[in-house]
């Protein structure tokens, strides 16, 4: 069946039938509207009915707004398994376990900002290792890798990296409970050894931004934004920790797949039924990369922190600097959540998707329970970020899920391509944006161009409810690797 | 017997959104030599790489697919992990369980890699490569030679 065999449900979702591809469990269902359907690849669709036919999915297979091909799994989807019949899948998490968003707020305005904005944003790109070959400045011992494992962002708040409050403000405390050390491969410990408090490369960046424009007042009193406030992103994760575990388990899953009788339409799908003990061994496995990932994004906003303090001849606190909150986008977590008006403990996979649980959601920290989870959405570097909070509607119809950024329209090669000859740091510092990168491929694609434009997808998130505008946020500095 | 690496024996490819390499081989030795030396340039400028130490390699997989993700892994874990960055590879010996009792369930490469430890002074910075995918993998032959489509993550 082809993509024009696609329902339109109403303005913001697509449904994908049963009938669309042969031992489909459970249909498909795309938030998009009329406008970026357009950009739907019918690669992304087959992966949506791909996913549909894994045993045990409940309900159906989702996909946000940014959706866009990945491997196995789009990026973009959501998919929740039953435990009893259902299935736990690497390829549903992603290569960079944990990858996720963290934002910082300050009591720095715009105004205050701009004549040192060259100097900071020189000095984070000192500061915070970035890109190909690029040194950690931590290196860690066994012991401290395994403490890292099992602790997260507790590791490096115990060793005086942050505050007590930033572990409050950040989803699952910033540390799974568990992770099992002995379960990671001795590759994966290798690679995590000089990784800890790096940015890497690709899409990952740190971003110093202003509060454009608030959406929703009283959201923004709770959260601490306020119109032409700076405001700091991060966005990185497990580094090649995360991804050795992913490579090393996409094998056992693979074979454990066959041992099973579980058919896979696509290599990268390989899975094992939630109760197996190779799903027991990944998901341990995996909350060590997520710890791993928490812990960097407390690294990193640590050292900024003390660049802003360096800059600006002022105490972090005196800055009025904190964090927000810290959302994980690639990652499975058991869940509880309403089916057919039961309440069902389900494996939740969110692959490139934000959790956006409701006001009273008992994981919510205390100072959000009346407002709901922070929804943080980058976007490209030249354009805009913004922050939401989850609803009610999202726990009913996404598993509590929203898109999680811009999602591409264009490939890296074809981005790459497309900048030849141009001076995309230029054309930045032109629109008032300062952007460091170590290498000249990544500014190309990563250029505004090879993304679909964040405001659109948030737009289609709001419309349908699952998660609710607070503010705009625009980018000032731009480091990346 | 031994192959030596011959450069230029392979493409940079665009498959649905990702980079990737198009490798060619006169047999699995080259095809395998030329995968590689793709997905260095991906990374670096290979010209300006010099020879001044080698790390032995022994690389296993089930089928020839999972050999090469699990070869090309190889040297990205050699990259990521002790910052080594190759510049040509010989291949010893590349075996299947048919010919070989010691190659349990598959597959085998015996190679070493020549190269130096990466210096962002001196070496040029292009993508990060993080892993080798089966995403669209595809080897198949080709009237006497081989072809391989490798899609990376980065």
């Amino acid at each position: 069946m082809s993509i024009d065999k696609l329902i339109r449900i109403d303005e913001t979702k697509l449904k994908v039938p049963v009938e669309y591809k042969k031992g489909m469990l459970v249909p498909g269902i795309i938030y998009l509207d009329k406008k970026l359907e357009a950009d739907l690849e019918p690669q992304a669709v087959d992966q949506v009915a791909n996913v549909a036919c894994l045993p045990g999915i409940v309900k159906a297979s989702i996909a946000m707004p940014d959706i866009h091909t990945g491997y196995g799994f789009t990026i973009g989807g959501v998919a929740a398994f039953d435990l009893d019949h259902g299935i736990v899948s690497p390829g549903g998490v992603g290569y960079d376990i944990n990858c996720g968003v963290r934002l910082i707020r300050s009591n720095l305005s715009k105004q205050d900002m701009l004549p040192r904005l060259k100097e900071l944003v020189t000095a984070l790109y000192r500061d915070v290792p970035a890109g190909v070959g690029s040194k950690g400045r931590i290196r860690l011992g066994p012991d401290d890798e395994k403490r890292v494992l099992l602790r997260g962002a507790r590791w490096a708040v115990e060793n005086g990296l942050g505050v007590a409050s930033d572990l409050e403000k950040t989803e699952s405390g910033g540390c799974l409970e568990g992770a099992d050390p002995s379960i990671i491969s001795k590759k994966a410990y290798d690679r995590g050894r000089s990784q800890q408090g790096t940015l890497g490369s690709g899409n990952h960046f740190l971003e110093v931004q202003f509060v454009d424009e608030i959406l929703d007042t009283k959201a923004a009193d709770v959260l601490g934004l306020f119109e032409g406030q700076i405001t700091v992103m991060i966005h990185t994760g497990s580094r090649g920790f995360g991804h050795q575990v992913c490579t090393d388990f996409l094998e056992v899953m693979e074979r454990a797949a066959g041992k099973y009788g579980i058919h896979l339409y696509d290599r990268e799908l390989a899975c094992a039924p939630y109760k197996s003990p190779e799903a027991g061994d990944y998901l341990s496995a995996m909350k060590a990369a997520a710890n791993y990932a928490w812990a960097n994004r407390q690294c990193i906003m640590s050292w900024t922190e003390e660049v802003f303090a360096r800059v600006f001849r002022a105490s972090p606190s005196g800055l009025g600097m904190s964090l927000v909150y810290d959302v994980a986008h690639n990652i499975a977590k058991v869940e509880d959540h309403i089916v057919d008006g039961r309440k069902k403990r389900l494996i939740v996979h969110r692959k490139g998707a934000t959790r956006a649980f409701p006001p009273g959601h008992p994981e919510l920290p205390a100072a959000y329970g009346k407002l709901g989870q922070p929804v943080l959405i980058p976007g490209d570097m030249g354009r805009a970020s913004y922050v939401l909070v989850g609803t009610e509607k999202a726990m009913d119809e996404t598993f509590g899920s929203a898109c999680h950024g811009a999602g591409r329209i264009m490939s890296r090669h074809q981005a790459i391509r497309k900048a030849k000859g141009r001076a995309i740091w230029r054309e930045m510092e032109d629109k008032g944006i300062i952007v460091m990168a170590s290498g000249r491929e990544t500014l190309a694609e990563e250029m505004s161009e090879a993304y679909k434009d964040v405001s659109n997808v948030v737009d289609v998130v709001h419309r349908a409810g699952i998660a609710v505008k607070v503010a705009r946020l625009r980018p000032l500095g731009v480091v990346k690797g | 017997m031994e192959t030596v690496a011959q450069v230029h024996q392979f493409e940079i490819i665009d498959i649905s959104g990702d980079v990737g390499v198009r490798a060619y081989g006169s047999d699995l030795e080259s095809l395998f030599i030329h995968a590689a030396s793709g997905m260095y340039s991906l990374i670096t400028d290979p010209e300006l790489i010099r020879e001044e130490g080698s790390i032995e390699l022994e690389v296993r997989g089930s089928t020839l697919e999972g050999l090469m993700v699990s070869w090309l892994n190889e040297l990205v874990f050699q990259f990521d992990a002790n910052n080594f960055i190759g510049k040509r590879v010989i291949i010893h010996e590349l075996s299947t369980s048919d010919e070989d009792p010691d190659a349990a369930g598959g597959f085998r490469i015996r190679g070493t890699l020549y190269g130096e430890d990466f210096d962002i002074s001196r070496h040029e910075r292009r993508l990060l490569i993080k892993a080798a995918t089966y995403h669209k993998l595809e080897i198949v032959r080709e009237n006497a030679s081989f072809r391989a489509d490798i899609i990376f993550d980065i």
